[in-house]
C-alpha cells in the first residue's frame, strides 16, 4: 500500500496503490493527509467510519468526503487510514477508522473538497490502482 | 486565417485576443479563449482548453463556452471559465460553480498614505495574523450556533448589520448589497452546517490571503476618484470564501445529481461538471443552497474586515472610522447567477456560471448598487504576494463578449507540488521583505512556497488583455505592502 502527490496545476492529485479495495482507499486517505501536513505528530486517539454508496467508485468519493467533514467537526487532522470494503447487495460498504491528530498538535493547510476530476479506480495485476485530485 | 494547435484542439483568431474552438461533434457551442499570445501559450500547456471543450457540451450552454486571460485547468469546468445556459431548458452545473461557492474579494479603503504606515509594517502583520483565523483548524471570529448559521445564511450580510459587524455603508458597497433573497437555508445539508459553525470569520489556507496594499498607479483619474482612490493611498484586499459550508454544499449536492440525474451525467464527458436540468426540482434546491452558501461567504469576508478594522484602530491607535475605512466594494468569483442578458436580439433569463471569474458589468446595468451605477462596478483582481494587483472597472465590451465578466486573478502556472521543490517558504519571506519591503506571515512555510509571486502568471499582461478587449478597464495598481496567509 502506497502514494505519490502528483502535479495538478492548481490542486493536489494522489495517485495510490494497494494490494485490496480496502488498501487502496487507505492509501488515498494517507494521501489526502500528506496533502495537508508534511510532518504528522504521533498524539490523538483512532476514531471509526462508515460509509455506504452505489458503486465502488461512489464509495471512495464518500469515504474522502467523510473524512474532510470529520476532519472539521472533530477539529483533528486523520492519519494512519485503515478501510475495508465489501459488496453487500448494491452497495460498496467502506468500515474505516483513522487517527485524528489533534490540529494544536500540527501544522496543518486546508484541502476543500474531494473531486471526480479524472478519478481511476482500477484493479491491476498486484491489486488495486487509483487516481484521485482533491480540491485545495 | 491564423490557427493554434494543441494536442487535438486547434483553435483560430477570431481577432485580437479572440480564439475560438468550432463546435464540432457533441458540442453544444464553440468555445472562446480571450489570451494574447503569450498566455494562450501558457493556457495550453495544460488540461485547460480540453476541459473548456468539455464544458460546451452542458445542455443549453448559450453563445460559447468562455476562459478568461488567467484561465488555468481545474476540475470539471476549467478555472477562468464563464458559462450561461437557459434557465428554462438549459441546466445549473454546481462542477461549473466550483466547491467554494463564493469565493470572492473585497477591498476596504483608508485614508492612510503610505508613509503612515512605514515603520509600522511588522508590528502590522503580527498583529493581523494574530487576530484573523487562518489555516487549518484556526476557528473562526465567531462560533455559531443553529439558528445563527440559519439567519447567515438567510440573510447574509443583513445579519451582520444586526450583530454590530457591519454598517448599512457596508452593504451598499457589495454586490447583491451583501445579501442575495433567493437564499433557503433549508436546502444546505446539516453537515455543511456543522462545517461552517467553527469557521464564519476565517481565512482558510490555500490561495486565500489578507493583504494590505499601497495604490501605486492611477490609469483612470475620474474612476479612481469615484471609488475613492488615489496614488500613495493605503488599501486591504481579502481573499476567501465559504469554507466548510461552501466545499459541503457543492460536494452533497454533485452526489445528488449523480443519484437523481444519472442520464443528464451520461451526456457529459467529465463527471465534475454534474449538472440539474433547469426547472427539475433539484436545480431549483441547489440554487438556494447555493445562494445561502454565498451569503454566508459575504458574512465570512465582513468578519475579517470587521477584525481587521480593530486590528489598525489598535495598531494606529485611533477609531477606525476616522481612518474613513470603507468598503469598497465586493466581488465573487465562484457562482452562478440568474441574469438576464441580450442574446442574438432577445432578452433570456440565463444562469450565468463563473468559476474563478469576476462579474464585471459597465454602467447602466441594474443591479449596480446606486453609487457605481454611473460609472460601472469596481472589479478586484488579486496579483501574486510579490506583484501587484488592480482595481477594473466594468468594461462595455464585457457584455457582448462575456457576459458582463473578466478575469479573477494572475491564474497559477506551476503546481504546488513543483513550487515546493522550488521554493523554500523562509526564502521566499526574507527576499520579499528585504528586496521589497513586503512583510509576509503565514501558518506555514509550506503555503509561502506554495503561492510564491512565481508560481503565477503574469497579472500585468491578464489585466492588459482584459483592458485592450474593453471587458474590465484599468483604473489603479496596488503594491503588497503586509500579507497574511492560512
Amino acid at each position: 500500500m502506497s502514494f505519490t502527490l502528483r502535479e495538478h496545476t492548481a490542486d493536489v492529485a494522489v495517485e495510490a496503490a494497494g494490494d485490496s479495495l480496502g488498501d487502496v482507499f487507505a492509501a488515498v486517505a494517507d494521501g489526502l493527509t500528506a496533502a495537508m501536513c508534511d510532518e504528522v505528530a504521533d498524539t490523538g486517539d483512532r476514531f471509526s467510519l462508515s460509509v455506504r454508496a452505489e458503486s465502488r467508485e461512489a464509495a471512495l468519493f464518500d469515504y474522502l468526503d467523510e473524512l474532510i467533514y470529520e476532519r472539521d467537526v472533530r477539529g483533528v487532522l486523520p492519519a494512519d487510514h485503515d478501510a475495508t470494503v465489501r459488496q453487500e447487495g448494491d452497495e460498496w460498504v467502506v468500515e474505516a477508522s483513522a487517527r485524528g491528530v489533534p490540529f494544536d498538535d500540527v501544522t496543518a493547510r486546508d484541502v476543500k473538497a474531494v473531486t471526480y476530476s479524472e478519478m481511476r479506480l482500477e484493479e491491476s495485476d498486484a491489486g488495486w490502482d487509483a487516481y484521485v485530485v482533491f480540491d485545495v | 486565417m491564423t490557427t493554434r494547435e494543441f494536442g487535438d484542439i486547434e483553435l483560430r483568431r477570431v481577432r485580437e485576443h479572440v480564439w475560438e474552438i468550432p463546435q464540432e461533434g457533441e458540442m453544444n457551442a464553440p468555445a472562446r479563449v480571450l489570451a494574447s499570445e503569450a498566455l494562450l501559450e501558457h493556457i495550453g500547456q495544460d488540461k485547460t482548453l480540453e476541459q473548456l471543450r468539455n464544458a460546451t457540451h452542458l445542455p443549453g450552454i448559450t453563445n460559447h463556452a468562455i476562459c478568461m486571460p488567467d484561465g488555468h485547468q481545474g476540475y470539471g469546468f476549467p478555472v477562468g471559465g464563464v458559462g450561461a445556459t437557459d434557465t428554462t431548458d438549459g441546466c445549473i452545473s454546481p462542477g461549473a460553480v466550483g466547491y467554494d461557492i463564493n469565493c470572492g474579494v473585497r477591498m476596504m479603503t483608508t485614508n492612510l498614505t503610505y508613509e503612515d504606515l512605514q515603520g509600522k509594517e511588522a508590528e502590522l502583520v503580527e498583529a493581523l495574523f494574530d487576530a484573523i483565523p487562518s489555516g487549518l483548524g484556526g476557528g473562526g471570529v465567531v462560533t455559531g450556533d443553529a439558528e445563527t448559521i440559519d439567519d447567515i445564511l438567510a440573510r447574509g450580510m443583513e445579519w451582520a448589520v444586526d450583530a454590530g459587524y457591519a454598517t448599512e455603508d457596508d452593504l451598499a458597497h457589495c454586490e447583491d448589497e451583501g445579501f442575495r433573497d433567493d437564499a433557503r437555508p433549508e436546502f444546505v445539508s446539516q453537515k455543511a452546517k456543522d462545517r461552517g459553525r467553527n469557521q464564519i470569520g476565517s481565512l482558510g489556507s490555500g490561495n486565500h490571503f489578507l493583504e494590505v496594499q499601497r495604490v501605486t498607479d492611477v490609469y483612470r483619474e475620474d474612476v479612481a476618484e469615484s471609488f475613492g482612490l488615489e496614488a500613495d493611498q493605503i488599501v486591504v484586499l481579502i481573499h476567501c470564501g465559504s469554507r466548510g459550508l461552501g466545499h459541503q454544499t457543492c460536494t452533497d449536492y454533485l452526489r445528488r445529481i449523480e443519484k437523481e440525474h444519472a442520464d443528464l451525467l451520461d451526456e457529459l464527458p467529465d463527471k465534475e461538471l454534474a449538472a440539474a436540468p433547469a426547472g427539475s426540482e433539484l436545480a431549483e434546491e441547489y440554487y438556494g443552497a447555493m445562494c445561502a452558501a454565498i451569503n454566508f461567504a459575504w458574512v465570512n469576508r465582513q468578519l475579517i474586515m470587521h477584525r481587521t478594522r480593530e486590528v489598525f484602530a489598535d495598531v494606529f491607535d485611533r477609531d477606525w472610522r476616522e481612518m474613513d475605512m470603507r468598503l469598497l466594494y465586493d466581488v465573487a468569483h465562484n457562482i452562478a447567477k440568474k441574469e438576464v442578458h441580450t442574446v442574438d436580439g432577445d432578452e433570456r433569463e440565463l444562469y450565468v456560471h463563473r468559476k474563478g471569474a469576476t462579474r464585471a458589468f459597465p454602467a447602466g446595468r441594474p443591479e449596480l448598487p446606486p453609487a457605481y451605477a454611473e460609472v460601472g462596478q469596481p472589479v478586484i483582481i488579486p496579483g501574486s504576494m510579490g506583484a501587484g494587483s488592480y482595481v477594473l472597472r466594468g468594461g462595455d465590451s464585457s457584455l457582448d463578449l462575456t457576459f458582463g465578466s473578466t478575469a479573477h486573478g494572475a491564474g497559477r502556472l506551476m503546481s504546488r507540488t513543483k513550487a515546493k521543490q522550488e521554493y523554500w517558504g523562509e526564502t521566499v519571506q526574507e527576499e520579499l521583505r528585504e528586496q521589497q519591503k513586503i512583510y509576509v506571515k503565514a501558518q506555514s512555510g509550506a503555503t509561502v512556497a506554495e503561492e510564491a509571486p512565481g508560481v503565477y502568471k503574469d497579472v500585468d499582461e491578464v489585466v492588459r488583455v482584459s483592458d485592450e478587449l474593453g471587458i474590465g478597464d484599468k483604473v489603479v495598481r496596488t503594491f503588497p505592502v503586509c500579507n497574511i496567509k492560512g
